[in-house]
């Protein structure tokens, strides 16, 4: 159950950025989580939920989106999309591979709402 | 308003781990971090490597576990630091526990400091700790299929230990069938087959750790090399 402490970090992330905006509510989440993570969908939220109730992200709605693994061989160079369950490259036949994409987990987007209030509400990142 | 970011959300964790491994780094200090899943003999292994070592190697020990200070009981006659981590229902140390734990160490004239992970075959590979190399062990009691059935857990794996191969003859256990899925996940990997109870084995694993230690002290810090470099 890791999902505990990635919603704790998200959460934190989320807070962070929504004070940097000055944001009163955090609407919708967007995170790209790769596969070699291991992350469970169904557990993220469960833990995102949790972690976040009483704070400006409670019922924020969270999308995960898996992001496929791509690797590159250590020998020849080569890049490739690789399953979870072999990594041997199509040139060396070896599985001997750094990791490219979908080893990490990506805050993509935060919709917030803003403080009206605010004098700068809307900073160079908003859209 | 919608706000777009691409940011790491282990990113607080990486960094964390960044500096764990800086000061390891000032201090000399090789950081093997242990992984496996619970019974697989680390603590076992650490206890017969130790005192192999000690010669030559100043050992210290952060040991996690979710509960009890079991492990760090057995290896406190041992290892010239010990240091118990319990993480409650944490299923996996984080780059925080170890820089929580490196603060209770003196580490001034340690060679290895041995990150004996929570007992879990998914969750302690997500996150990096600031190690130098991952040791990954498979015990023969748990079954020929676990390097398929957790691949993740190989694949950024720097050693692979076979544990507990004495119990082999009592046990359905194929060794071709952990071969065959690790030459699908992880090739690169040196694989020592050892019985901590018996002592066959041990000596491959300790030249294998003074290797390390060598190419370490030689100017060799890079992380573990499977994995992303969260150190750029």
């Amino acid at each position: 159950m890791h999902e505990t402490s990635i919603a704790a970090a998200l959460l934190d992330q989320l807070l962070r950025i929504a004070a940097e905006h000055h944001a009163t509510r955090i609407e919708q989440v967007e995170v790209r989580c790769g596969v070699m993570r291991q992350v469970v969908p169904e557990a993220l939220q469960l833990a995102f939920e949790a972690a976040s109730a009483g704070t400006p992200a409670a019922g924020a709605q969270l999308t995960i989106i898996e992001e496929g693994l791509v690797v590159r061989c250590r020998a020849c160079r080569a890049e490739f999309a690789s399953g979870l369950d072999d990594y041997r490259c199509p040139r060396c036949k070896t599985a001997d591979v750094e990791l490219i994409a979908g080893h990490d987990i990506i805050l993509r987007s935060v919709v917030c709402q803003a403080n009206t209030a605010g004098s700068d509400a809307r900073g160079p990142d908003c859209l | 308003m919608k706000i777009n970011v691409v940011e790491s959300v282990l990113k607080a964790n990486d960094a964390v781990a960044r500096e764990n491994r800086r000061r390891m780094d000032a201090a000399g200090v090789l950081a093997v971090n242990l992984m496996s899943a619970p019974g697989s003999g680390k603590t076992l292994l650490l206890e017969k490597t130790i005192p192999a070592l000690a010669p030559d190697h100043r050992c210290a020990v952060l040991v996690g576990d979710l509960q009890t200070t079991r492990d760090a009981e057995r290896l406190g006659g041992l290892a010239t630091q010990v240091t118990q981590i319990n993480t409650g229902t944490g299923c996996h140390l984080s780059a925080t526990h170890v820089a929580q734990g490196l603060d209770s160490l003196d580490l001034q004239g340690v060679d290895f400091l041995f990150i004996e992970n929570v007992g879990n075959m998914v969750c302690p590979a997500a996150f990096d700790l600031g190690e130098h190399r991952r040791a990954v062990l498979l015990s023969a009691p748990e079954g020929d299929d676990k390097v398929a059935k957790y691949p993740t857990l190989f694949q950024p794996a720097d050693v692979i230990l076979l544990t507990k191969l004495d119990l082999r003859g009592v046990l359905d256990y194929n060794r071709d069938r952990v071969y065959e899925d690790l030459s699908r996940i992880n090739t690169r990997a040196p694989v020592i087959e050892l019985s901590a109870k018996t002592g066959h084995g041990l000596e491959r694993w300790f030249a294998w750790l003074r290797q390390e230690r060598r190419q370490h002290s030689g100017g060799d810090s890079a992380p573990p090399r499977g994995r992303k470099d969260t150190a750029t």
